[in-house]
This record gives structure tokens, C-alpha cells and sequence, in this order.
């Protein structure tokens, strides 16, 4: 389908919201397919244990995903991991945390706390976290606002530029790793039956 | 004479940190420091690494201008390799770099640039009503639907790069991407909709062409009037608004220019080289200082870090740069007061002086006189330069320029994609050399210098167009362009400066990505969740 587009001929005027919304989610006009399985890490590659999401989804791309499921880099850019979620039928976002607790320590936020977001209009852009990325996301995608969101924080040890994870944050990466696993070949085994 | 010290923090709003201090005099800004707050570590990273390693790492400094750290790492890979660049290669990074700051243009302008234009402080504007419809955060008519839209310039780049902001599609010797025609023909659509739909529909309420027309200052204020499509765009309500509440008065800034230049004629940079690389360019390098024009050349660039908490004063070029950070408390003890370094460039007669990158730096260098026939020829920013002056509203007037001309060849180098032809070429990886590689980030002249030695990365250094925008003082205490800029502006109210909003806003700096990782307040609530404890 296309969506409609303004300006036909010589005539120019601002579309709708609405109207906007549609052509910006439209899949013919998007590269990101619906209906998956996402997987984003959040983080920092340059930050020794920041780096823990993105490197959580390469080595699930090291080890193969099904087809279902698509892996996002969210890296630094958050809004744009707001993009990424459109339509899935599930998403997990894994990000770093600092709260003081044993480095390794594996949160997963509750359900509550995902319909507590913060408010839009007290975001500012590249200052995200998981958290600002999905009230972005409410707001971004409205209908299209996935209803299943799983979020993991692995608490950190150091963000020393350069550095490599640190061993107890390595062990927690690929702990979650392995859940995911675990997860997804139980839902995607449901489904095929 | 009242004097009031003020700190404002943060001012950015984009990746990090960026402290500003002001003295203001009587309701003006006396003076200026501005505080990278952050170190950047990514030099000391990649020093003995794979000579490539630039082209993973540099893509991680920004969130918003991956692409074009990528783009700048890989040609200072091509020079430094005398690789072979095929002409669909240099196309497709002509459109990566294109997208990613078409992108940018509506996504900083609303979501960053334009939400100060709804300050309270311009509620006695007859059109003030009207700037809160439009550009309220999250709920203004432009901000929705030029967010929402912004995206879609950077789908284009995930569809030959993988992903964006984060790739490392491009490698010395082209391109990894075999584009198919559908991609190509999807590219086009996505690009088209997004013009008429954004460009030409909201912003500008004409077509990129008509638009193209403007040479001079007074085309601009005449194509406001010329009818209701154009007066009520976005743009003419911009230009209207700016002038009305005095955009055009403040942030001249140190008037004086750098732009590295981005964008190569294929055939004429199949083989890449510093030497050859200004007559290659479409978007054309140039210096213009003290009302001169002088031809841009690398071996002038040097960083200063007399007030950056590193080792030493500088002056040093690129290639024999250190970086060697320092205890800010030790720093701070020697007047050094930033994580930024200060790049200054020698312009013949006048020494190492600060410059100003960006868009408008840009479109100055697009008016010097001789260009050759692939290279973009517009006199329109000088003349307002000369009629009015730098200012906040010039700045950013320079930025939405681009949109029009970047749209119309990105389209253009989408055609021209031969998919029968190759788009890579292996190199020869030698053990020893020294490149740069420089692009025009949205936000300005992004370079990479490396010198390569025994396979290894012996030195790296990237000189971001924040530090050229954003930098401290220098060794001879000549302030940087955003505290030049800083300087004059008039304060209406110091419990709201929203003037110092504007104008730091109107260079769109960006610092590195600050650590997203939670503070301790966070980190109690959160504590009750632990499903895992790992002891």
C-alpha cells in the first residue's frame, strides 16, 4: 500500500499527523520488517561494560538467529531504536546499569515500570535510555506500539574507554544471551505447532 | 555595573555534555567559557591497532553522525593506501553522507533548534501563538510530523549500509554492498515521498527548485511573499518569526570560516589522494578569514591545548598530535577548563586563529570564486553574509539551505548507480603511510588523520567540528567560536537564558555520547528487582 502523499501537482501543504505517521510507518516506505522477534542493545561500544548490549547482540549474530528474530545495534542512537520496534510482535532491550549493586547483577524491569515512562515532552533527544526510548516510542508509533516489551539491565563494574568487558559482566551478557535463546525457541516452537 | 556569573548546563542537548559559563554585564554576555565535560578516549584507543580499526570505532563517537565518522575514517584509509575507488562506490557514500544529514536537518531543527522559539520570552510576538502550534515539543503540527518524517532519509543509508547510525559498510576500496535494483528503486520512492511529503510539503511550500532560485537576500524576502504556500511554510514563518523577535541580531560568532568539504565527482577521485582531494570535491573545501578567501589545505590545522586537560600547550598538527589527558583538578590549576582540544588553522598572514564550522561555513566556501563545473556554485550566504550578517537566524538559515541541494543530487546519484559495475576494489593493505579523510558531518568538517606504521595504527586523531565550534580558549587566550559567539548577547531574563540557547543551539554541537548508565537514585528503585543477584 502507499500511503498518501501531499504536494501532488503544483499544489504544497503540510500533511496531517496522521497522514505523516502512516507514510513514516507504511512498509513500503520502511526497511524495517514487522511481526519480529527485536532484540536491541542499548550502550556505548568505546565504554569498557557499556558496551555490554551491543555486544550482547553480536555474539547472538555469532551464534545465528532465526529468521523471526531481527537484532538491532541500538548503540548510542536512541530515538532511532524507537523506529526499530515498530509493529514487533516482541521486544527486548538490554542496557547497562549503575546503581551501586554487584557488577554482573541481571534486572529485569517490571511490567509496571514499563507503563510508567517518563514524559515526552521532558525528553530530551540524544540523552536516552531504555526508558526514554520507549515512552519515545509510545509516542512515535501510537497503534503501532508493541504491547510486549521485556527490558534487562546488567549492572556494570568499569567504563573505561577501549576496555573489554569485565568477566563477571561477561558472564551476565551471555547468561541473558542464553535466556533469549531459550525464550524464543520456546515461542517460535509454539508457533510452528 | 551589576555582573552576574551564570552557569547553564546543559545547553546541547546532544551526546554529552557541553557546560557553558557566561559573565553578563548590564543584561549583555561579557564572557564566555565553554566545558566539554567528557573525555574522549577514542585516539588513545586506537593506537597499535589494526589500521582499519578506525573504521568500528570512530562510527561509536556519535550516535547521530556515525555515517559520517565512517565516511572520513575510510578515506583516510583510501589516501593512506592509494586504494582504487570504483565510481559507484564514491556514489553510494555520496548518498550514505547525504542521507544521514538530510536526516539531521528537520531532526535538529525541531526536535532541538526550534522548541526555544516557543519560550515565553516571545509571547509579546503577534506570531508567538503561531510558533507554539507549530514547534511545541511532541505537540506541535511541524515537530510531529518532522520528527516522525526525519527518519526517513537514514532507511535509504540501512538500505546499503545494513543499519544506521552504526555501520562500517564503507572500507577502504568502496563500498560492502551489492544493491539490487529494487533497492535502488525502493531508495528512490522513500526519498521522493519524503520530499514532497516534508521538503517541499511542510518546509518549504514550493518545489527544491523554485527554492534553488534564490541567489540573493532580497530573492529570499521576495519568495516569502510571493504567495501563501511559501509565506505560511515553515520556512517563510521561520524567516518571519527570526526577524520579528530578533534572531537576526545576535550570534555573529567569530566570522571566519572552515570547510573541509564533502561529496566527490566519481570520476575524478577514482584515486584517492590529499593533493588531488579539493578540485575532486562537489561540496567544496575553502578557508574564508578576515574577508579573504584561501584554498583549504590540512598541513594548516593544528590543535592548541593550552586550556584542555591535556599534556602540554600544543600547537601540534594532527599527524603529530598527542593525546595525553591530564587530572582536570591539576588541569584547572594550569587555566585549562575543557576535554576539548582547540583546533585553529594557520590562514596565510594571520596566523593560528579560530574558525567556525558548519553549514554556514559551508555555503561561504560554495560562494568563492572559481569553481569548476561539478562543483556547487551558490553566492546566496555570502550576500546575506554581506547585507546581514552573520547571526543565529543566518546559521540556521545556512542549515535548511542545505536541505534543497542535498535532496536534489542525492536523487541525481541514485540515478546514476551503474549495478552491472563493481563497487569495490581490494586494496593493497601497506605496512606504512599516512592518510586524511574529511567529510561535512551535518554539523560541520569532520577529519581523520592516521599515520600507519609496521601495520599498526602508530597515531590517530580526529578533530570533530564541536572542537573546532566548541573549543577553548587557545595559548594566545583568543576565545572559541561558540564563546565568541556567546559574547554580546543580550540576556532578558538570567533565571531563563534562553538567548544562550539559541545561540549554542545554532552551531548544533554535539560532544561525545555521555555513559547512559544509571546514577545511584535510579539504582534504589531498581534494586527491588533483581531477579538474578550475581555474587
Amino acid at each position: 500500500m502507499t500511503a498518501a502523499v501531499a504536494g501532488s501537482g503544483d499544489s504544497f501543504g503540510p500533511l496531517s499527523v496522521e497522514a505523516a505517521r502512516s507514510l513514516a510507518l507504511d512498509d513500503e516506505q520502511s526497511a524495517h520488517p514487522r511481526g519480529q522477534i527485536v532484540v536491541i542493545g542499548c550502550g556505548s561500544l568505546l565504554r569498557g561494560d557499556d558496551a555490554v548490549g551491543p555486544i550482547l547482540v553480536r555474539h547472538l549474530w555469532d551464534e545465528g538467529v532465526p529468521d523471526e528474530v531481527t537484532l538491532v545495534d541500538g548503540g548510542t542512537a536512541g530515538m532511532d531504536v524507537a523506529f526499530k520496534m515498530r509493529g514487533a510482535r516482541k521486544v527486548v532491550i538490554v542496557d547497562a546499569a549503575a546503581t551501586g549493586a554487584d557488577p554482573g547483577t541481571i534486572y529485569r524491569v517490571p511490567g509496571e515500570e514499563l507503563e510508567d515512562l517518563p514524559a515526552v515532552d521532558g525528553l530530551h533527544m540524544h540523552q536516552f535510555r531504555w526508558d526514554h526510548a520507549l515512552a519515545f516510542g509510545r509516542w512515535l508509533l501510537a497503534d503501532e506500539y508493541p504491547d510486549d516489551i521485556t527490558v534487562y539491565l546488567i549492572e556494570i563494574e568499569s567504563t573505561e574507554p577501549g576496555a573489554e568487558l569485565t568477566d563477571r559482566v561477561a558472564a551476565s551478557m551471555r547468561h541473558v544471551a542464553a535466556m533469549l535463546q531459550t525464550d524464543w525457541a520456546a515461542e517460535l516452537d509454539a508457533d510452528a505447532r | 555595573m551589576s555582573t552576574i556569573d551564570l552557569s547553564v548546563s546543559p545547553l546541547g542537548r546532544v551526546e554529552g555534555d557541553l557546560d557553558v559559563r557566561v559573565t553578563i554585564d548590564d543584561g549583555i554576555v561579557s564572557s564566555a567559557w565553554t566545558t566539554a565535560g567528557m573525555f574522549r578516549g577514542f585516539e588513545m584507543i586506537l593506537k597499535g591497532k589494526d589500521p582499519q580499526a578506525g573504521l568500528i570505532v570512530t562510527p561509536r563517537i556519535c550516535g547521530i553522525c556515525g555515517g559520517s565518522h565512517l565516511y572520513k575514517s575510510a578515506y583516510a584509509l583510501d589516501t593512506a593506501w592509494e586504494t582504487h575507488l570504483p565510481p559507484n562506490a564514491t556514489l553510494i557514500r555520496n548518498i550514505a553522507q547525504a542521507c544521514e544529514t538530510l536526516q539531521s536537518i528537520p531532526r535538529y531543527f525541531y526536535a532541538l533548534f526550534a522548541i526555544d522559539l516557543t519560550n515565553k520570552k516571545y509571547a509579546k510576538s503577534a506570531l508567538y501563538d503561531e510558533a507554539v502550534r507549530r514547534f511545541a515539543p511532541y505537540v506541535g503540527t511541524s515537530y510531529q510530523t518532522g520528527v516522525v518524517l526525519s527518519q526517513k532519509p537514514v532507511e535509504v543509508y540501512a538500505m546499503f549500509g545494513g543499519q544506521w547510525p552504526h555501520s562500517s559498510f564503507m572500507v577502504p576500496g568502496g563500498v560492502m554492498c551489492a544493491p539490487t535494483l529494487a533497492e535502488v528503486t525502493r531508495s528512490i520512492s522513500i526519498l521522493e515521498n519524503w520530499n514532497r511529503a516534508w521538503l517541499e510539503g511542510q518546509w518549504l511550500g514550493c518545489s527544491v527548485d523554485r527554492w534553488l532560485e534564490n541567489r540573493t537576500w532580497d530573492d529570499v524576502l521576495a519568495w516569502v511573499d510571493e504567495n501563501e504556500a511559501q509565506h505560511d511554510s515553515d520556512c517563510g514563518f521561520f524567516i518571519r518569526y527570526c526577524m520579528d523577535v530578533g534572531l537576526d541580531d545576535y550570534g555573529q560568532g567569530v566570522g571566519n570560516y572552515i570547510a573541509t568539504g564533502t561529496y566527490f565527482q566519481p570520476d575524478l577521485y577514482e584515486n584517492p589522494t590529499i593533493d588531488g582531494r579539493n578540485a575532486a570535491l562537489i561540496n567544496r573545501s575553502g578557508i574564508y578569514a578576515n574577508g579573504e578567501f584561501s584554498e583549504f589545505d590540512h598541513l594548516r590545522v593544528a590543535e592548541d591545548t593550552a586550556h584542555s586537560f591535556y599534556e602540554g600547550s600544543g600547537l601540534l598538527h594532527p599527524w603529530e598530535g598527542v593525546t595525553n589527558p591530564i587530572d582536570p583538578a591539576d588541569g584547572a590549576k594550569q587555566d585549562k577548563y575543557s576535554w576539548a582540544k582547540s583546533p585553529r588553522y594557520d590562514v596565510p598572514g594571520h596566523g593560528h586563529i579560530p574558525l567556525e564550522a558548519g553549514p554556514l561555513a559551508r555555503r561561504i566556501a560554495a560562494a568563492a570564486p572559481d569553481a569548476a563545473g561539478h562543483q556547487d556554485d551558490d553566492p546566496l550566504f555570502m550576500d546575506i553574509l554581506n547585507r546581514i550578517g552573520p547571526s543565529v537566524m543566518t546559521r540556521q538559515l545556512a542549515r535548511m539551505h542545505e536541505g534543497p541541494k542535498y535532496y536534489r543530487w542525492t536523487r541525481q546519484w541514485l540515478d546514476d548507480l551503474d549495478l552491472q559495475e563493481s563497487f569495490y576494489t581490494k586494496p593493497v593493505e601497506h605496512e606504512s603511510g599516512r592518510g586524511f579523510g574529511s567529510t561535512e558531518a551535518a554539523r560541520g568538517s569532520l577529519s581523520d588523520w592516521i599515520v600507519i606504521e609496521d601495520g599498526k595504527i602508530e597515531n590517530y586523531q580526529v578533530v570533530t567540528p564541536t572542537a573546532w565550534n566548541i573549543g577553548p580558549r587557545d595559548g594566545n587566550g583568543v576565545l572559541g567560536p561558540i564563546e565568541d559567539a556567546l559574547v554580546g548577547s543580550p540576556i532578558h531574563d538570567t533565571s531563563d537564558p534562553v538567548e544562550l540557547g539559541h545561540v549554542a543551539r545554532s552551531f548544533d554541537s554535539c560532544l561525545v555520547c555521555t555513559v547512559h548508565a544509571y546514577d545511584g537514585k535510579t539504582g534504589k528503585e531498581l534494586s527491588k528487582f533483581v531477579i538474578n543477584g550475581m555474587t
